[in-house]
């Protein structure tokens, strides 16, 4: 079993690869390193030459790469399937929360302002042309971080069974790979993807109250839920991570997924026992 | 024998001698053998070119066998790659364990 693992978007990636020590595995390996440097390059609004930093403070971008034009697009599907539950227009919102920096660099902050701010902006696409309407910005962290597991994943299976974790958005391909995902329960998946929403990581301090990631896209302020954390199972992590957000938010979605409860409490549901 | 048959004999010889006299002449044995300089460049040519295309073809022969066992790890990929579509068209498959994670899903 071959590992990798290193940083990017903003979190440990651990690529796993069932296959002996050879060049074409660690070949395999190392673009699965440097599609993850190109897509942050692209997506990360904490970069501010990023391809999304330019959207976001242009409001239109010509001839954009294929990938954010398919993620964007991916995001505002998902916008629409789980009526507005998620929602990629959340950067405000999140700017709002205090989540205006990478994590990291907020954690040594601790205290930032608590505001709201509206989501739900339009975003139109035509061909590699993307317009925000004014006032509107773009946040493809979680979606952006699900695609490129799903597209590190088509890589590396090339040179064999893989499981690609991208803290937290995993999709394998081939082979049985067991995921922890409480201290109690672990599910071994065989093929598809998972993710996990939650308020127990990605928090913060605002004017003396906890915050976190998740914004309620209803309320422009992080979602109060009756869950500390949700994991759920998908074909692919990019859906994982819009369903995993939803249920997180109270949508019922019909997955396969692990909820578990402020009091600490694990719910298997969606034909898991 | 009469005069008149030696004299037919005399002029059959004599055109006999004439006609060897005359081919010994036209096939100019003193004339030394002169290769044509251009004849032997176009022989080196020919040569230089024979090498040439045995060195290409060598060097096919090699390229398409490596590309034919590129071809064939690439079909093999795709077959596999198409089988895995296949399983997963079918949704994902997740079942509950009691094996040690090998990996763990955190809140991202």
């Amino acid at each position: 079993m071959l590992r990798r693992t290193f940083t990017a978007m903003g979190t440990e990636v651990e690529a796993l690869l069932d296959a002996p020590e050879s060049a074409d595995a660690a070949s395999a390996l190392d673009r699965v390193e440097a599609d993850f440097e190109r897509l942050e390059q692209l997506l990360s609004r904490f970069r501010p030459n990023s391809e999304l930093s330019r959207l976001n403070s242009e409001g239109r971008l010509d001839s954009a790469s294929p990938d954010l034009v398919r993620v964007l697009e991916l995001a505002l599907e998902a916008r629409d399937d789980t009526g507005g539950l998620f929602d990629p227009t959340v950067h405000d919102a999140l700017v709002a929360a205090g989540y205006d920096r990478s994590f990291d660099a907020l954690a040594e902050r601790r205290e930032a302002p608590a505001q709201g701010a509206a989501c739900g902006g339009a975003v139109r696409i035509d061909g590699t042309t993307i317009e925000l309407e004014s006032g509107t910005r773009v946040d493809l962290g979680g979606i952006g971080k699900g695609y490129a597991v799903d597209r590190a994943c088509d890589l590396l299976a090339l040179a064999g069974p893989c499981l690609v974790n991208a803290g937290g958005d995993l999709a394998v391909r081939g082979g049985t790979w067991p995921v922890g995902v409480t201290d109690d329960v672990t599910l071994e998946l065989s093929h598809g993807a998972m993710a996990t929403s939650g308020r127990d990581r990605r928090r913060w301090l605002a004017a003396g109250e906890e915050r976190h990631h998740l914004i309620d896209p209803v309320t422009g302020k992080p979602a109060q839920s009756e869950f500390l954390r949700v994991t759920v199972v998908a074909e692919s992590a990019t859906a994982a991570e819009v369903l995993a957000k939803a249920a997180f938010l109270g949508a019922d979605v019909d997955v396969p997924r692990v909820l578990v409860t402020e009091d600490g409490r694990t719910i298997l549901a969606g034909g898991l026992s | 024998m009469t005069d008149r048959t030696l004299r037919l004999y005399a002029v059959v010889i004599a055109a006999l001698v004439f006609c060897i006299a005359w081919a010994v002449v036209a096939a100019r044995p003193w004339a030394t053998t002169k290769t044509d300089p251009r004849l032997v460049a176009l022989a080196v040519r020919e040569q230089r070119l024979r090498a040439d295309a045995k060195l290409v073809r060598q060097i096919v022969d090699q390229r398409t066998a490596t590309y034919k066992t590129a071809l064939a790890v690439r079909q093999a990929q795709n077959t596999a790659a198409r089988s895995l579509a296949a399983v997963q068209a079918s949704g994902p498959a997740v079942r509950v364990v009691n094996l040690p994670p090998l990996t763990i899903t955190k809140s991202s």
